[in-house]
């Protein structure tokens, strides 16, 4: 019966026992350092403490995501503007400051939340954290409101400040925000990363005085996380944008608001996608500084009780990579000279369900008795083959490649490049791509016969190519399309609703994701509050099955989705009574 | 509008549902926390008891004899009750403590002596808390901090001694001690250990060669009136025992107890404080 | 019209087409051909219809004519006066296939349930060996860079043939003779999925804690394999698993870079 009081714990007797006496010896020493009690209680609607800690910190993450990561849009969209002339991305930049105005609110509540929910619920841990960080949140506190007061500036001063000069410094405003809001953001990933991987040296028996505060920020996995969530806020950002649009475009009444929201749409779908691509890279890093710091971490991630969880990020990337093409090929639809990319649809679609089948087959399958029995093992003699790394990494690969395809065909259908070399230049981005292909596939062929560290470097190798050519041909394709003869405008709005509803489900999947993700993060911990250095001793320290989890993954997002379609409908609101007089003709013809 | 509202809503909600769906139909696993159950000497006996139950029940593999009725004997309920009546002038605690330690030191009429040393399986801590445990089975445990004291000497002890590199000069080993740990549960010297194999006295004056040989093959041959217990004798000796200790042991045993340390042949002089305080 | 160019008749022949792939194909096609292969569990197969029948969908969808015409045929059995008979056939036959798959479901069967066993549970960082501590995070084979090899190996060789080969096999396959008895079988140290993918560190965490000392995440341990602290020493224990490397062929995983070149 008693499988877990195994290794760890033997020592851990012998340990405790010696203890023992010395703990007896210094006890009123260390009585009077923790006076209170150590864990508070919680009990409301049918949620404990770590419920609510739960539900607090997940829903003022994703507040915080939304608020970096659509700042980093609005930015980009408003140097589009700025530089390239087109007044519709200038008021599309702004409509988005001004959702960003509640989502500051609803982020400092659910700060605030998260904060009281620490503190009263885990005291004494809290005052542990306070300990070590409390200079850096005091810092935090001071960005943040520069971050605030600048977000006002940036709004408020929109209008104001519309032209030469004062236009620039207008969006230099605007990277300002996002410089303190990626600070701030740095900030808060020192204290949780340094819950996930303490500096070496530090014990139970560190006093948090003694840990200096920069070696506690710095540790082994703050940079990684820092640029994974960097990247992932411009892909959340994106799925935010592109799920406001779906929303405005299902429920606009007039032809011209959907022209502009179906737009906007396809606007933040690219730029979501675009990210997204890159975030496995990030990942990469990540994965690999937990693996460094500890391998008791590393395989409990990806091997241990929480391999399963992979499995379900594979359907949910599969399900991304299926409606981002989905959409675009939808959308294809809408562009005159679209149909003669029609025959490559089918093949495309082939290679993607493939990958998804390998980046979803189980190393280790769940099967009955007598199906282990016929496999001889959990592992699948013939299938086992795409179980592992070698082939979800071309797999994933060949699939991102093919999402960049179906780009380049949306972008090409309705242009007809006039340079005398366009011919030879497709040709040679079909060359780049079957190059890339055939590069992805030799070294995820040649990851079976290689020892699992040269392996993994291999997967690098194969992220290059995929960046590398995809950097190639977008720089052959913007130099063949100068001056392309055009077939015919977009006719943005004629969309069918199943392609806004594909957006809808880009969003939410995303957030989910993240929910997700997190769970992974902070789950690998398992009992610790610090990993290998403050013990949980609540009675929630084990770590919860994925079905549970996903429950609260769920009631999380279900809650930001509420919420966030309140923050959208005010929008709306306060538009109605601003904008009226100027009309809706402002979205332009595109 | 509404019905607009409402797709938007069914196709969110739905999206969710498919998710936690998946998420819940495959096998869960839950991580559960190790169980690291701290005993200190303040702990009031049910506490101890209870701990010593964890022990009986799982690492310390007891139920894989007890309880079974042909290995070992049923001890659960009755422990607590039998433990003074078994050896007079051991008190119960005594008694339960002996028979974790030194398991072969009294066998219950109709058993084999088949148990091994409890102290090299669990921490002395640990084996207080299953005395407790026994105790309880029908007794009265008193089993108190004094106990944990001496124990969490010991375990520390254990620990300094496992960090030790083997030794290397013959005439620094500590043959009573290798004795003490490795001889004295089956076989007898001077007065002290059991008599599962012969006396070790029995050996002196025998060749270096043949006091090696049954040591390392111990089973090659059986002296005369032990054949009951022919091959109880580990074998793993001649890999336990470092080559100087292994030597020095030979030549204490071929001598009757001459060289190094104690020539006296006492062992209870320096035994540990665990074994000599009940 | 042609049945061929019908868009509903050709997904039906998309999905037919993958269940035969996934069920029989690879379960039972590719043995006879020499493949090593095995029927796959249902859950699998489960996990790559879902997969195929959204392609499908994403496909008849993703163009407005197409879409149009994959739907025709069920608008017209749901709204054609003279497709009453099939219709109602409809309405009989979807609540009778829910109502099979719902008996299906909850029907008392007698086959244990599916279990989810890791197959590389998390070692723990830290382990005894007969009470003595040793930490496994970091360590390294100490027999790597103490004495002769040769003698490592041969001493490991002694060890395996004495006590793995009855269950691992001669061949370190995975078949000796007891094998067939155990459910789960013997680990085969010559699949590329097993030496090369663990260090040596998590090796000796497996033979020294064996079955029992598996990790919740790596139960039902069913798993037949002693834990050999008892038995074997730990010198020998390390010489056992340079013996399996240098037979098999493998290097151990690593970690850094440095020392991946050295092997």
């Amino acid at each position: 019966m008693n499988s877990k009081l195994s290794a760890i714990s033997r020592h851990g007797w012998i340990a405790w026992g010696a203890a023992a006496v010395a703990f007896l010896a210094a006890a009123p020493a260390l009585a009077q350092q923790f006076t209170g009690p150590e864990y508070g209680e919680f009990a409301l609607f049918g949620l404990d403490r770590r419920g609510a800690i739960w539900i607090a910190a997940q829903l003022h993450l994703l507040f915080a995501a939304f608020v970096l990561g659509v700042p980093m849009f609005a930015v980009v969209i408003e140097a589009i503007g700025m530089f390239g002339g087109d007044q519709r991305y200038d008021k599309l930049a702004k409509e988005f400051t001004r959702l960003l105005l509640v989502a500051y609110s609803a982020t400092a509540i659910w700060g605030a939340i998260l904060v009281f929910f620490l503190s009263t619920l885990y005291p004494n841990f809290w005052s542990y954290l306070t300990g070590i960080f409390a200079p850096s949140m005091w810092l935090y506190a001071g960005l943040f409101f520069f971050e605030s007061f600048t977000l006002y500036l940036y709004y408020y001063g929109w209008d104001a400040w519309k032209k030469g000069i004062a236009k620039k410094f207008h969006w230099g405003l605007g990277i300002m925000l996002n410089v303190w809001g990626t600070a701030v953001m740095f900030i808060a990933n020192g204290w949780l990363t340094y819950m996930m991987s303490p500096p070496e040296g530090v014990t139970a028996e560190t006093a948090p005085p003694q840990i200096e505060l920069w070696s506690a920020i710095n540790n082994a996995t703050w940079m990684p996380i820092n640029i994974h969530r960097l990247l992932a806020n411009v892909v959340f950002g994106g799925a935010i944008v592109g799920a406001y649009a779906a929303y405005r475009f299902l429920t606009s009444k007039t032809d011209d608001e959907r022209a502009h929201y179906d737009w906007m749409g396809y606007t933040g779908n690219f730029i979501a996608i675009g990210a997204l691509i890159v975030l496995p890279f990030a990942g990469y890093w990540l994965g690999r500084e937990i693996y460094e710091f500890s391998q008791t971490m590393g395989i409990t991630m990806m091997g241990g009780f929480m391999s399963w969880l992979w499995i379900i990020q594979a359907f949910l990337i599969g399900i991304l990579f299926l409606a981002g093409n989905y959409y675009l090929w939808v959308g294809m639809g809408r562009i005159p000279g679209a149909e003669r990319f029609q025959p490559y649809i089918k093949w495309m679609l082939l290679v993607l369900v493939l990958g998804v089948i390998v980046w979803a087959t189980p190393n280790t399958m769940i099967a009955s008795r007598d199906e282990i029995a016929a496999m001889g093992g959990t592992h699948h003699p013939f299938l086992g083959v795409l179980g592992v790394m070698s082939a979800k990494n071309t797999a994933v690969n060949l699939m991102i490649l093919t999402t960049f395809l179906s780009f380049l065909m949306y972008r090409r259908a309705n242009r007809e490049p006039v340079v005398a070399w366009a011919r030879a230049a497709t040709m040679l981005q079909g060359l780049a791509f079957a190059v890339c292909a055939l590069v992805v596939l030799a070294y995820g062929i040649w990851g079976y016969f290689v020892e699992a560290i040269v392996r993994i470097g291999f997967s690098v190798y194969q992220v290059l190519a995929v960046l590398v050519t995809i950097l190639f041909v977008t720089a052959l394709d913007v130099l063949m399309l100068r001056g392309a003869r055009s077939r015919g405008t977009i006719r943005w709005g004629h969309m069918p609703p199943r392609s806004q509803y594909a957006l809808l489900v880009l969003a939410v999947t995303f957030t989910w994701l993240m929910g997700l993700m997190g769970f992974a993060r902070s789950g690998i911990r398992q009992h610790w509050h610090v990993y290998e250095v403050i013990r949980d001793t609540s009675e929630q320290a084990f770590t919860p099955a994925l079905g549970p989890a996903a429950t609260m993954i769920s009631i999380c997002v279900a809650l930001f989705f509420g919420l966030v379609g309140m923050i959208f409908w005010l929008g709306g609101l306060s538009e109605k009574s601003a904008d009226q007089p100027s009309g809706a003709t402002a979205a332009g013809t595109g | 509008m509404l019905r607009t509202n409402l797709k938007i809503l069914f196709t969110v909600a739905m999206t969710l549902a498919v998710f936690t769906f998946i998420a819940n139909v495959i096998p869960q696993v839950q991580s559960a926390v190790p169980e690291e159950i701290e005993i200190r000497a303040d702990m009031t006996p049910d506490e101890l008891v209870g701990i010593g139950e964890t022990l009986y029940f799982g690492v310390g593999g007891c139920t894989a004899c007890h309880g079974l009725g042909t290995r070992a004997p049923d001890i659960l309920g009755v422990a607590g009750t039998v433990c003074a009546t078994r050896n007079p002038g051991q008190s119960c605690k005594e008694y339960l403590w002996e028979s974790l330690v030194s398991p072969v030191s009294y066998i219950v009429e109709g058993f084999q002596p088949i148990m091994l040393d409890q102290s090299r399986l669990m921490s002395q801590a640990e084996l207080w808390t299953l005395v407790a445990f026994l105790e309880a089975q029908g007794g009265e445990v008193t089993v108190g901090p004094d106990d944990f004291a001496a124990a969490a000497a010991a375990d520390e002890a254990a620990l300094a001694a496992a960090a030790e590199p083997p030794p290397t000069d013959p005439s620094a080993v500590d043959v009573m001690g290798i004795l003490r740990v490795h001889c004295l549960a089956c076989h007898a010297y001077g007065g002290q250990g059991a008599m599962v194999g012969p006396p070790l006295e029995e050996l002196t004056g025998r060749s270096y060669e043949e006091i090696e040989r049954g040591i390392l093959e111990p089973n090659a041959d059986t002296a005369a009136g032990y054949e009951p217990f022919a091959g109880v004798m580990p074998t793993y000796y001649g890999d336990q025992l470092a080559p100087a200790e292994l030597e020095a042991l030979i030549q204490f045993l071929m001598e009757g107890g001459a060289p190094g340390g104690s020539t006296d042949g006492s062992v209870g002089d320096d035994a540990p404080p665990g074994e000599d305080r009940p | 019209m042609n049945l061929r160019r019908q868009p509903i008749v050709q997904a039906a022949v998309v999905l037919v087409a993958a269940y035969v792939l996934f069920e029989y194909v690879i379960g039972y096609g590719l043995p006879l051909v020499g493949v090593s292969s095995a029927p796959v569990p249902q859950t699998v197969i489960l996990q790559y219809m879902a997969i195929v029948i959204v392609g499908v969908l994403v496909y008849f969808s993703a163009d407005e004519a197409r879409w149009k015409s994959f739907m025709q045929p069920v608008r017209d059995t749901l709204t054609l006066p003279d497709r009453r008979v099939p219709r109602g056939l409809l309405m009989v036959a979807i609540p009778v296939m829910a109502g099979w798959m719902t008996y299906q479901n909850v029907r008392l069967s007698f086959g244990a349930p599916a279990t989810l066993r890791s197959i590389h549970p998390a070692p723990p960082g830290e382990i005894t060996f007969r009470g003595e501590p040793i930490t496994l995070t970091g360590l390294e084979n100490p027999l790597r860079s103490s004495g002769s090899m040769e003698e490592h190996i041969a001493l490991g060789r002694s060890i395996y043939t004495v006590n793995c080969v009855p269950c691992h096999g001669d061949r370190m396959d995975g078949e000796g003779h007891f094998a067939p008895a155990f459910n789960p079988v013997p680990a085969d140290f010559t699949s590329g999925g097993v030496l090369p993918q663990l260090t040596e560190s998590f090796v000796f965490w497996r033979i020294v804690k064996g079955g029992p000392g598996l990790p919740t995440e790596g139960t039902p341990w069913d798993s037949a394999m002693p834990a050999w602290e008892n038995i074997l020493e730990q010198h020998e224990i390390w010489a056992t698993i340079i013996y399996l490397y240098e037979q098999t062929g493998f290097s151990p995983r690593t970690w850094h870079e440095a020392e991946g070149e050295a092997h």
